[in-house]
């Protein structure tokens, strides 16, 4: 899932460093003190999972966890994940400095639309099964969006689109399996367990002209 | 204040139980699947006789087949275009004496890439001086040889028989040298598979300092974001 260096043409880098430079701008502007030890938890999350690899065929897949992310954190997912990928690509050469922007757009885009599409929802919901099957949605859309923006990056560089964008779904349909149910699970515990975190998502919902985040 | 230290409390709290949860994922991974815990790719290139030879292939030993490998000069220039074979082996005849690139796109955003600098260059101008060199002095004793066979019981010097065992000492060196660097290459292999997949491995102490980083970095961020927060309630309380 993370294109490593030298696989992408220049412009395509240059686009993505832009685009995460905005990201996190914005990220740390709606990351409030409430939301910060939750986006350190789910930064170690995607930090962890995304290094424990199931191997397919010639490759192998990862779990990401950028639905989650995004479904608590919102725009402030973006920080968070990209912390997790500038430490991957320091100490395990896994990704590579030069596409972190790339990388950073593939994982914390989707995450950030997931959450702007799902969050109201999940706070909304009414039960705690609704809110899990939201949320296995989210977990499932998220991957599948960044294997979309994955192939989009490859193609925009070289390979051509279909095929590039083909492979990638493809191999990643176990893990949108695996990253719904897990999700869910995820915010199945949260609803019953600490509701509490809803909260502080909705507040900042409400409040987020008012509240001054930090930058 | 109490609220701030309450928060604390909970940013530590929730902070050792996801590194508690962390390591349990990793060592629980890490029993599972062990073998290909990495998709990366290698290529390396080494000089064989006056050719380059290279391997391409991902290090959990699969290697990349017919694939095109291209090679550039310094300025991003092709110089020209090869295809490894069915063990990912590819031949390139290098015609100047610089430093060369060798690219390899296995799609999926996997790239091979692997610069040889023109030290590691076969020394192309070396073997063939040697080569045109020492070809024509056996051949020419050899022409020698018969005729002066029958004599050389009788009064060939000393040191023209040592000169000619000289020769064909060379020359069955020269024919012996590409069949023990293959040698080599072959019983090498497994070793040099090793360190790639050596190097390939996240170990626990990496990735729970990782962990640490992401602990450190967001209890900065929530330090300056608690200053802040303090300051305001100051202010509005002056």
């Amino acid at each position: 899932m993370h294109i490593i260096d030298a696989a992408l043409t220049n412009d395509v880098v240059m686009g993505g460093a832009v685009l995460t430079l905005a990201g996190l701008g914005l990220g740390l502007r709606k990351l409030d003190m409430d939301l910060i030890p939750a986006a350190g938890i789910l930064s170690a999350t995607f930090f962890v999972a995304s290094l424990i690899h199931v191997p397919l065929g010639h490759s192998s897949v990862h779990l990401i966890m950028n639905g989650l992310a995004g479904l608590i954190l919102g725009w402030a997912a973006f920080p968070a994940l990209f912390v997790g990928l500038l430490l991957q690509a320091i100490f395990f050469a896994f990704g590579g400095i030069t596409v972190l922007g790339v990388n950073a757009i593939n994982i914390a885009g989707p995450a950030v639309i997931v959450g702007l599409l799902f969050r109201p929802f999940v706070i909304g919901a009414s039960s705690a099964i609704k809110a899990a099957i939201l949320g296995g949605l989210a977990g499932a859309l998220a991957i599948s969006l960044t294997t979309l923006f994955v192939g989009i990056s490859l193609a925009l560089s070289e390979e051509s689109l279909i095929p590039a964008i083909k492979l990638v779904f493809l191999a990643h349909i176990p893990v949108m399996i695996i990253e719904g149910l897990l999700s869910a699970a995820a915010v199945y515990m949260i609803h019953t367990v600490k509701p509490e975190l809803f909260d502080v998502m909705r507040q900042i919902d409400d409040t987020k002209d008012e509240t001054e985040g930090w930058s | 204040m109490t609220y701030f230290a309450n928060l604390f409390v909970k940013f530590s709290l929730t902070f050792s139980l996801a590194l508690t949860l962390a390591i349990g994922l990793f060592v629980g991974a890490f029993a599972l699947s062990s073998p290909a815990l990495a998709h990366k790719v290698i290529a390396s290139a080494y000089a064989d006789g006056d050719a380059i030879e290279g391997e391409i292939g991902f290090s959990n030993g699969t290697m990349a087949k017919n694939v095109v490998v291209e090679v550039l000069d310094d300025s991003g220039a092709k110089l020209g275009e090869v295809t490894t074979d069915e063990e990912g082996i590819f031949r390139y005849q290098p015609t100047k004496a610089i430093a060369l690139t060798f690219r390899a796109d296995l799609g999926q955003g996997h790239v091979a890439l692997y610069r040889m600098t023109e030290d590691e260059l076969p020394q192309m101008d070396g073997a063939s001086v040697t080569q045109q060199t020492s070809t024509p002095a056996p051949s020419v004793s050899s022409q020698d040889a018969p005729s002066s066979s029958n004599t050389a019981a009788l009064g060939l010097s000393e040191s023209a028989i040592a000169s000619l065992v000289q020769q064909s000492i060379k020359a069955e060196m020269a024919a012996l040298q590409s069949d023990l660097r293959k040698a080599v290459r072959l019983e090498t292999k497994p070793l040099r598979k090793e360190i790639a997949a050596y190097k390939e491995k996240n170990d626990l102490q990496t990735i729970l300092g990782g962990v640490g980083y992401i602990i450190g970095l967001f209890g900065i961020g929530f330090y300056v974001v608690a200053r802040r927060e303090a300051n305001k309630v100051k202010k509005v309380a002056s």
